[in-house]
């Protein structure tokens, strides 16, 4: 998966570039609008991430050129300001999703790979991962055989986690899809909950499925 | 020149002289056509009586020589007066002897008694004519004629010394213009001297109202009332950043300490993740509260605007208690009331009335209760936060939505938390409060109601 990132401040470009290439991604960078531009128009980029505030050609120039041109890869906005109009006009330029930064690492990771998956998403019945088994349809959770007793929440928590195997996902990504809480919260809300899903899916059995990655989230893979 | 154009001072002043130019021009007139009148006047009545004294003398007189004869009597010293008697059979008398005189009955023939202006020999004369009746028993006709040069040339002389005095005039009242106008401009000039005094540093000076002119009464404390509302705003600015630069320092305080700390020694990879990680943390706490600071001062001005729908309370606050109830394992947390519609921001609401639980949550110990209430109360949606937690008291109580404010010392949380819930619950034009007794605390949200019922 090829992804072109167009940020013009150096720090967060270079680390956005290293982090997406550390995180299994083929990622190219410039630094303004006209560049971004070009690449975005010649490339074969599966994701486009576009800071909004460029030198040059802004980022909504570039969103607009992109389209104009019939080019429908996903576009996801980085801006640094909190307002409703800037959403709303990048969401109407026909950006896909938005970030405000600063955002969370984990939590652009967690986008990128949603919107990279969203025209191939598939129906599926069951997800396991080791001897833990999910249910959809039956909503049963059952690992080495035993049924586990999952409230909704849980269940909705840990099919979160079986869908998004080997990923890292951020306490607010969670809140976000698992209760449509849609603010950072100072709270351990999560992580309490968490905690509950480990005490019953976890901490009974071998090996350990859910893994705190400090400061950064939770991933669900076999170590 | 261009702030000539538009000077008041001298729109003023040209106004000023115009309106003098034309009352004196006006005077000038009048007085010209009066005095040319009076001296009419003057003149007709010496030339009636001329012919008065003609007649008189005519009657009297028993031949056209002794009528000469006493007429010429009677004119000794006369100068610029011409006095002509014809007979029928010619001349009879003419005075004086040489001049225009000889022809002035033939000039005058359509003149009677009425005074007429007639130019003779290149002079201006006024003259009248009339018919004798003598003591010989002949018709004769008399024309006395005045020379009126000196009347003409007084009235000149008088008209160039009043067109003068005139431009002089004009002149004058323009200086006295520009002065009285400066004079009036003086409290304006007072103003802009004070707004050039006024900076960042000293709002607090003041026009004073007390000399000001009632013409300017009004700018000036409207003047004023600016500078009161920018000195609050002001205030309230530096009083924003001096708590932000207070409560940024303490995290970077740490994150300072812990980063010097780790480098005073090598380390192994656990140590600098940990290190790092830590340092995640903080540096989530400093954006989230950088955001919360941001909102709050958004708020403060005017600029959330929730974007509104239709969202039903009880809906809103179950999805709520799902989440924070997480938090209150060992607590009772109830919800309990009407599903009452409200137009709101789900996503602001969400966070205003989840910030008002999550305090309920950790200011109660267990085991103790949670409640958490929507009613309908005095036409307002009501949504009523109560816990089983220890009194607030009521000093504690009156501060509690402003930010920064922690009702118990050293507690977690930004103390951000009530302060953002209030802004959230001002922009949708509703109220909060905050009741603490024995009991239990409330904390209570009233938003107005929806027209329409939620669906």
């Amino acid at each position: 998966m090829k992804i072109l990132i167009v940020e013009d401040e150096a720090k967060t470009g270079d680390y956005l570039r290293q982090g997406l290439a550390e995180a299994g991604f083929t990622a190219d960078l410039v630094r303004n609008g006209v560049d971004g531009m070009h690449e975005g128009l010649a490339g074969d980029h599966d994701l486009l991430i576009l800071d909004v505030n460029l030198p040059g050609l802004d980022g909504w120039q570039v969103l607009k050129a992109l389209r104009a041109a019939g080019r429908d890869l996903p576009v996801l906005f980085l801006t640094a300001r909190d307002q409703v109009e800037d959403r709303v006009k990048g969401l109407e330029l026909g950006a896909d999703d938005y970030l405000i930064k600063p955002f969370a690492f984990s939590e652009l990771l967690a986008r990128v790979r949603t919107l990279l998956r969203r025209d191939r998403i598939r129906e599926v019945r069951t997800l396991a991962l080791a001897d833990l088994e999910l249910d959809i349809l039956k909503r049963r959770a059952t690992r080495a055989g035993k049924r586990i007793d999952l409230t909704a929440k849980e269940f909705a928590l840990l099919e979160l986690f079986l869908r998004r195997q080997g990923e890292v996902l951020s306490r607010s990504f969670i809140a976000s899809q698992v209760w449509d809480m849609n603010f950072d919260s100072d709270t351990n809300v999560v992580e309490v909950a968490i905690r509950r899903l480990r005490a019953k899916v976890d901490d009974d059995f071998t090996p350990r499925l859910i893994h705190t990655l400090r400061g950064m989230g939770y991933v669900m893979e076999i170590r | 020149m261009a702030s000539w154009r538009h000077s008041i001072t001298l729109r003023l002043s040209l106004a000023f002289a115009a309106l003098a130019t034309l009352v004196f021009a006006a005077l000038g007139v009048y007085l010209g056509r009066s005095a040319d009148a009076h001296m009419a006047e003057l003149d007709a009545h010496e030339l009636l009586g001329k012919l008065t004294l003609v007649r008189n003398v005519g009657a009297r007189e028993n031949s056209p020589e002794a009528l000469a004869a006493r007429l010429g009597d009677a004119l000794v010293g006369e100068h610029g007066v011409m006095v002509a008697v014809d007979g029928e059979k010619g001349a009879i008398f003419r005075w004086p002897a040489d001049g225009p005189a000889a022809g002035l009955v033939t000039a005058t023939a359509s003149v009677g008694e009425t005074p007429v202006r007639l130019a003779l020999g290149g002079r201006d004369f006024r003259v009248v004519a009339g018919t004798v009746h003598t003591a010989w028993g002949e018709p004769a006709r008399v024309v006395v004629a005045r020379d009126i040069r000196h009347h003409t040339d007084f009235l000149d002389e008088l008209q160039r010394d009043f067109w003068l005095a005139l431009v002089a005039a004009a002149l004058l009242t323009m200086i006295v213009g520009i002065v009285v106008a400066r004079r009036g401009m003086q409290p304006v000039r007072a103003i802009a001297a004070a707004a050039g005094r006024i900076s960042a540093g000293q709002l607090a000076e003041r026009i004073p109202e007390a000399n000001v002119p009632p013409e300017l009464a009004e700018l000036v404390s409207a003047f004023n009332a600016m500078l009161g509302r920018l000195e609050e705003s002001f205030q309230r600015l530096s009083d924003f950043s001096a708590d932000l630069a207070h409560e940024l320092r303490t995290p970077l305080h740490a994150l300072r300490m812990q980063t010097e700390v780790s480098l005073t020694k090598p380390r192994n990879g656990d140590e600098y993740r940990d290190l790092l990680a830590s340092s995640l943390e903080e540096y989530e706490r400093l954006s989230r509260m950088i955001a919360d600071m941001l909102f709050l001062a958004k708020a403060e001005h005017g600029l959330v605007i929730p974007q509104k729908e239709t969202l039903a309370l009880m809906d809103l606050c179950r999805q709520l208690v799902d989440y924070y109830g997480i938090l209150a394992e060992l607590l009772q947390l109830d919800l309990d009331g009407e599903n009452l519609a409200i137009e709101g921001d789900r996503l602001m609401l969400q966070r205003a009335i989840g910030n008002l639980l999550v305090n309920a949550i950790q200011h109660t110990p267990a085991p103790g209760r949670v409640t958490l209430t929507v009613r309908r109360h005095d036409g307002m949606a009501e949504i009523v936060v109560g816990n089983s937690g220890p009194q607030i008291p009521a000093a504690a109580l009156r501060t509690i939505f402003e930010r920064f404010v922690r009702a118990d010392q050293g507690g977690e949380g930004s103390g951000l938390g009530l302060a953002i819930a209030r802004s959230i619950v001002r922009a949708h034009g509703g109220s909060i409060t905050a009741r603490s007794s024995a009991t239990g605390t409330e904390f209570i949200v009233a938003l107005p109601l929806a027209e329409t019922p939620a669906g």
